[in-house]
């Protein structure tokens, strides 16, 4: 039997100014699966992730990771948890090295020196991980900020856009981490992104959300399928445009 | 263990604030370069200012009493006047008429009017001199008051003279201050319990008087670097990764609000160093005993009294800073509860409170700047036992406030800004 390393069960989210953005969110991710959340913009991939990571409450319904109420048992689960939000930045006045190891340090790892040395390795910023991540490239910071996340070598990793701000070569290696990642610690991931070819390519399983909800979910080759189309990119916008015309 | 993500936290603060060497520059070195600065250029402005004095003398005759064989002539006043005031760095001219005071270069005019010599020989008049000073010039009013002290050692000693021909005359034996001040008034400098002290205690309170007055300064950098140690961190996007780790937001919010009073402590230490360094250069110039003035307990006393004032005016604000859109929004609210700060600390600075009556006095006491100034007042007038009470009031006071308005605050109002 395969173990559910997360369950989403029926989030809502309505925020404080009446917005309603996310209406009735249910999946879940089992051990060494990677899940894809995609949608346009404003769909509510980042408030369902945000929910998960426990930072904001959902108006309704429960999260559970490693079958631990997220919003009960906040010490254990957080560190459980890898969070990497969609705009997180870096403090500017301290090293890549610095940011490891506080991380490291904040969230009471076991083995600091070996978790530092993993994120370098992560991060593959090389010696420049010594350098004042003031003098860092947009690239450079998410890579950095990915190595941060995934370092402790979290149950459950939650990407919002990894490879946002990326160039090509910068995207397919932090791909190739995230692969590399799952195959090596049998982690769960989810991750949301606007760029097709990087879910089809990484995703076990995608879930498309649409103003708040999830319409389709299933493997993307199976999407591929029953909307008889050659990508999921046509799939995708197949989907929302039935979906726009209800 | 509870303290143990507090410490890492701190830690990260303190890395980067020991690398922003703006605010450092800004907290350490103004209050210690400025503050001497400001009054090396004020002492040297105030003799950089030219006082024009015309001397008008109508009289210019000279009058001798043969009774009591004394001799007054006004072109001698005119010289003591004109050599003193010279001494002082005033401008002297010497003028013919009255006309010279619709001049608007001139700042002062003295007037000796005609019958002077005469009257001020005479044992019957008195010789009136007229000083027209334009209103409105601190300096002018200085010249002025030289002016008086210059005219009434000429008129002692007229006195003195006068006195003693009249006491020859008389065949009597008078000692003068028996005739000038039969009533003479003295006063004992004396502490609280009646012990006899030196005037340098008078000193001492001067200048604890102006460290509550610095207490105003140390405020507002803790309170900026509050501001922007927490909405900053979410206008730079740093939050929510903290957010999302095991260590509570209390925590993350104690390890800032530790990391401003450190700042703020640096600032208090500065300000007064600044405050000491402007004493010695001042008294190096009137050539006063500074050892005595410089009170190292007392500048402990602060320290620890800045430490919870800074404490307590962050805690107050906190809640109103998380709670609005940006750093300008929440600088507006800190500046407020700061200038209450302000407000205080200038009453502090004129105002014993320990003297004021209870029916006002503890009412004031739930106002944690009140405790601030009574700290150091209460010192300085010996009672050290109240002035800890006070400050361990202070503390309980700005400690509880901060857990319980840490408390207030969750993460979502924190990350999400208001709209
Ligand atoms: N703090 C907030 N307050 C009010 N409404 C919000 C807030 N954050 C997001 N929303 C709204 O919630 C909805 C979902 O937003 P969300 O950021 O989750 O979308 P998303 O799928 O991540 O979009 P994108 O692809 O642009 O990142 C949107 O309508 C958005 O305007
Ligand atoms: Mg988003």
């Amino acid at each position: 039997m395969v173990e559910l390393v997360l369950i989403a069960k029926d989030l809502h989210k309505v925020y404080d100014d009446g917005t309603y953005a996310v209406k009735g969110v249910s999946f879940s991710v089992a051990e060494g699966e990677i899940y894809g959340l995609i949608g346009p913009n404003g769909a509510g991939k980042s408030t369902t992730l945000r929910m998960i990571a426990g930072l904001i409450k959902p108006t309704r319904g429960e999260v559970y990771v490693d079958g631990l109420n997220v919003f009960e048992k906040p010490v254990v689960v957080r560190k459980k948890l890898g969070y990497l939000p969609e705009e997180a930045e870096v403090y500017g006045r301290l090293t890549g090295y610095e940011h490891l190891e506080f991380y490291a340090k904040l969230y009471g790892v076991e083995d600091i020196e070996e978790t530092v040395k993993y994120g370098v390795e992560l991060s593959g910023l090389g010696d420049r991980i010594y350098d004042r991540t003031s003098n860092y490239s947009k690239g450079m910071r998410r890579r950095l900020l990915l190595a941060i996340v995934l370092m402790r070598k979290p149950r459950l990793a939650l990407l919002d856009e990894p490879t946002s701000g990326l160039d090509v070569y910068g995207s397919v290696r932090v791909r190739e981490v995230i692969k590399k990642y799952v195959r090596e610690t049998r982690s769960a991931v989810v991750l949301s992104s606007h760029n097709m070819l990087e879910v089809e390519y990484l995703c076990d399983r995608v879930g498309f959300i649409y103003n708040g909800r999830i319409v389709v979910e299933d493997k993307p080759s199976r999407i591929i399928e029953r909307y008889n189309v050659s990508n999921l990119e046509e799939a995708f916008v197949k989907a929302i445009e039935g979906f726009e015309k209800k | 263990m509870i303290g143990r993500d507090i410490s890492v936290l701190l830690d990260k603060e303190l890395k980067d604030l020991w690398r922003d060497r703006k605010t450092l520059i800004t907290t350490i070195i103004l209050p210690l370069v400025m503050l001497p600065l400001l009054g090396i250029v004020s002492l040297a402005l105030i003799a950089q200012q030219p006082v024009n004095v015309a001397i008008v003398d109508l009289d210019s005759t000279r009058s001798t009493d043969p009774l009591l064989n004394l001799t007054v002539d006004s072109r001698w006043l005119v010289d003591n006047l004109t050599y003193h005031l010279h001494k002082y760095g005033y401008n002297v001219l010497l003028a013919n008429s009255t006309q010279v005071v619709s001049d608007p270069d001139v700042d002062v005019v003295v007037v000796i009017p005609e019958g002077f010599s005469r009257n001020a020989t005479s044992l019957k008049t008195t010789a009136k001199i007229t000083v027209y000073r334009k209103a409105g010039y601190q300096s002018a009013a200085r010249a002025e008051s030289t002016i008086h002290s210059i005219v009434s050692v000429f008129s002692r000693n007229l006195s003195n003279y006068k006195l003693k021909a009249l006491s020859k005359l008389a065949g009597i034996n008078a000692t003068l201050s028996a005739l000038r001040n039969p009533v003479q008034a003295y006063t004992e400098l004396v502490t609280v319990h009646g012990v006899p002290v030196s005037i340098e205690v008078e000193l001492r309170n001067a200048f604890a008087r102006i460290l509550v007055l610095a207490l105003s300064f140390v405020v507002t950098p803790a309170a900026s670097y509050v501001i922007d140690g927490i909405i900053g961190e979410r206008e730079r996007k740093t939050i929510e990764l903290l957010l999302v780790s095991p260590a509570p937001l209390s925590h993350i919010i104690y390890a800032k609000m530790i990391a401003a009073t450190i700042l703020g402590i640096i600032a208090a230490i500065f300000d007064a160093l600044g405050l000491v360094t402007y004493i010695v250069l001042a008294s190096i110039s009137y050539g006063a005993n500074i050892g005595l003035i410089i009170d190292y307990k007392l500048l402990i006393i602060h320290a620890i009294t800045a430490f919870f004032t800074i404490l307590a005016t962050i805690t107050i604000a906190l809640p109103f800073i998380t709670r609005t859109r940006g750093i300008r929004s929440a600088s507006n609210v800190a500046g407020i509860v700061t200038t209450v700060g302000i407000v205080f600390f200038f009453t502090g600075f004129m105002i014993d409170y320990v003297k004021l009556s209870p029916e006002i006095l503890y009412p004031l006491y739930i106002i944690p700047y009140v405790h601030s100034i009574l700290a150091i007042q209460t010192y300085m007038l010996g009672y050290i036992y109240r002035s800890l009470l006070h400050l361990l009031f202070l503390a309980i006071v700005s400690i509880g406030l901060l857990v319980f308005t840490t408390k207030t605050i969750n993460s979502e109002k924190l990350l999400i800004a208001p709209p």
